[in-house]
């Protein structure tokens, strides 16, 4: 057991407000882009024969939005909260997390000006140009040093399980950021990968799903291990399986990338592979989810009336469903029906919107009442409409994503007696419109509640500083 | 069964060492998890492990930022 603090910390939490604003904005405006690109596939004339915005250029900025300016800066925001917190001590550079601050959102607003530019190098999750790799490169690692560094000088004697998920991500996503970005420019906003045809791909999807595994998941499972003990008042249910949970993730994740490739030209067996260890990734994943959900033992009686103990526990159901509906759909016999069909697409926001984004919101709640120090949101009502908003947009999108992506996927492939297909791509097209406008409007309820958030969000801390300017009266926590 | 059996063959004259590197790294990943697996779950360990359950917990409650008290 760690000695209990009897002198309170300074901490350098400043920075840490700024990256939960900016999560909060960032939310709002990413979702609020994926609207949009989602009703222009359900009614095309919102292109307006305008390049800029065309689903081309704004669906990359949509996803770099939500992935990284939204993730980015809740992971880098609870990253140095958990570690100053659970370490008992204060950043190791305070200057260079406002290095991190100022630079991420840099890149961000690069970003927003060079893909509705077109400027995009056409891999999937690493779309932006050679030069604002690079600067990833550097406040990443001005990032992973901090926080590495702020480990090297704690004050408590144990390294708490959700900073190792940190560590992991930081490491990894370091490794993956900088082999799949290598690449020959050829002018300042042109390069052309280093690699080629298959080994390409295979690097690229290498990438791509471990920025799913390492960032989206190992990232936010530590937010997940800190926060939900942390808002239940109750102990980690087991810390040995936690301890389990990070290992058999860090061991396992690298192998699953070649499951994105599957009937292309990389070898057969490598596929196989993929899909072999995405199998056995269930047992750790759902360990870890029922390692959180446990940790509700004897609290459950608080989801009655704790609206961010909710985020959290529906987070947790969302992330078992997706660790097992990925690993299925990895298979070949469910690959051959899936890819390349809106299923994907509607696993991948059960993923980001049920998981991620709800993981994250519950984190960012738990936050904004410490960090501004005080017993309630402005107000709690609107944290229970925001729950609901973000559950019903999120069912409703996947719901319509999968109706349609297998629906799709039955349409390509169904052939007459004569051995010609029966239905033609438009016709399949034609078909799924319905689906688009529900998932349009999935997407519009889930992107309510993320401006109700951000309300409620900015009168807590408005209330807060207004108190405070009255009275000084200290954060109670 | 032998077909089975098939899929556990090994060309080795034929392996190039970017195979023989895949075949270190699984290997090296495999005898990690088996002594993780065995790290966590021997009992003399339980202890050690579950003492960190409440650290989450331990940090004080009140976040200090140097503001005047």
């Amino acid at each position: 057991m760690e000695a209990t603090q009897t002198t309170p910390v300074k901490y350098d939490m400043e920075v840490v407000r700024w990256f939960t604003i900016a999560a909060a904005i960032y939310a709002v405006v990413g979702t609020l882009l994926g609207v949009y690109i989602a009703s222009e596939l359900a009614w095309p004339f919102l292109n307006f024969d305008i390049p800029y915005i065309t689903f081309g250029r704004l669906r990359p900025l949509h996803t770099n939005a939500v992935i990284f300016a939204f993730g980015g800066c809740v992971l880098m925001g609870t990253g140095f909260y958990m570690v100053q917190r659970t370490g008992a001590t204060r950043l190791w550079s305070n200057g260079l997390a406002w290095f991190t601050f100022w630079g991420w959102n840099l890149i961000i607003v690069l970003a927003v000006i060079t893909l509705p530019l077109g400027m995009s190098q056409g891999k999937e999750y690493a779309e932006l140009a050679w030069p604002i790799d690079i600067l990833i490169a550097i406040v990443w690692l001005s990032f992973g040093l901090n926080h590495i560094m702020t480990i090297a000088i704690r004050k408590t004697s144990h390294i708490y399980v959700a900073n190792w998920f940190t560590m992991g991500m930081i490491i990894m996503i370091t490794y993956l950021h900088v082999v799949n970005s290598l690449a020959i420019p050829v002018s300042l906003t042109k390069s052309y990968s280093i690699y080629s045809g298959v080994q390409d791909a295979m690097i690229q999807w290498w990438w791509g799903h471990n920025a799913v595994g390492f960032y989206l998941t190992g990232g936010f499972l530590g937010i997940m291990y800190y926060f939900v003990p942390k808002q239940a008042g109750r102990p980690v249910y087991s810390y040995r399986l936690s301890v389990l949970h990070f290992w058999a993730l860090t061991f396992g994740y690298v192998w699953l990338g070649a499951h994105h490739l599957q009937y292309t030209a990389l070898p057969d067996w490598t596929g196989s592979l993929g899909a072999a260890v995405s199998l056995a990734m269930i047992i750790p994943s759902w360990g870890g989810a029922m390692n959180g959900m446990m940790t509700l033992s004897g609290a459950w009686d608080k989801l009655r009336t704790d609206y961010i103990l909710r985020f959290l526990v529906v987070s947790l159901a969302f992330y078992a469903m997706s660790t097992f509906e990925g690993p299925v759909m990895s298979i070949k016999t469910v690959n051959a029906l899936s890819h390349y069909t809106d299923w994907t697409i509607g696993h991948v926001h059960s993923g980001a919107l049920g998981w991620m984004a709800m993981v994250s919101y519950g984190a960012m709640y738990h936050m904004v009442k410490k960090l501004w120090g005080v017993d309630k949101m402005y107000s709690e009502s609107l944290v229970n409409t925001h729950f609901w908003l973000a559950t019903i947009g999120t069912v409703v999108y996947v719901v319509a994503m999968w109706v349609s992506g297998i629906m799709q996927g039955l349409m390509w492939r169904d052939y007459d007696e004569y051995g010609t297909l029966s239905y033609t791509f438009v016709e399949s097209v034609a078909a799924m419109h319905p689906y688009y406008a529900m998932r349009a409007i999935g997407g519009m309820i889930f992107n309510l509640g993320a401006w109700i958030a951000l309300y409620n969000i900015v009168m807590t801390v408005r209330q807060a500083s207004a108190v405070r300017g009255a009275n000084a009266v200290p954060a109670n926590a | 069964m032998t077909k089975l059996l098939g899929y556990l063959g090994m060309d080795v004259a034929a392996m190039s060492v970017n195979d023989w590197l895949g075949v270190f790294l699984a290997l090296v990943a495999f005898i990690g998890m088996v002594a993780v697996y065995f790290m966590v779950f021997r009992p003399a360990n339980k202890d050690m492990f579950e003492s960190q359950r409440s650290m989450a917990l331990d940090d004080e409650d009140h976040i200090s930022m140097g503001e005047k008290r």
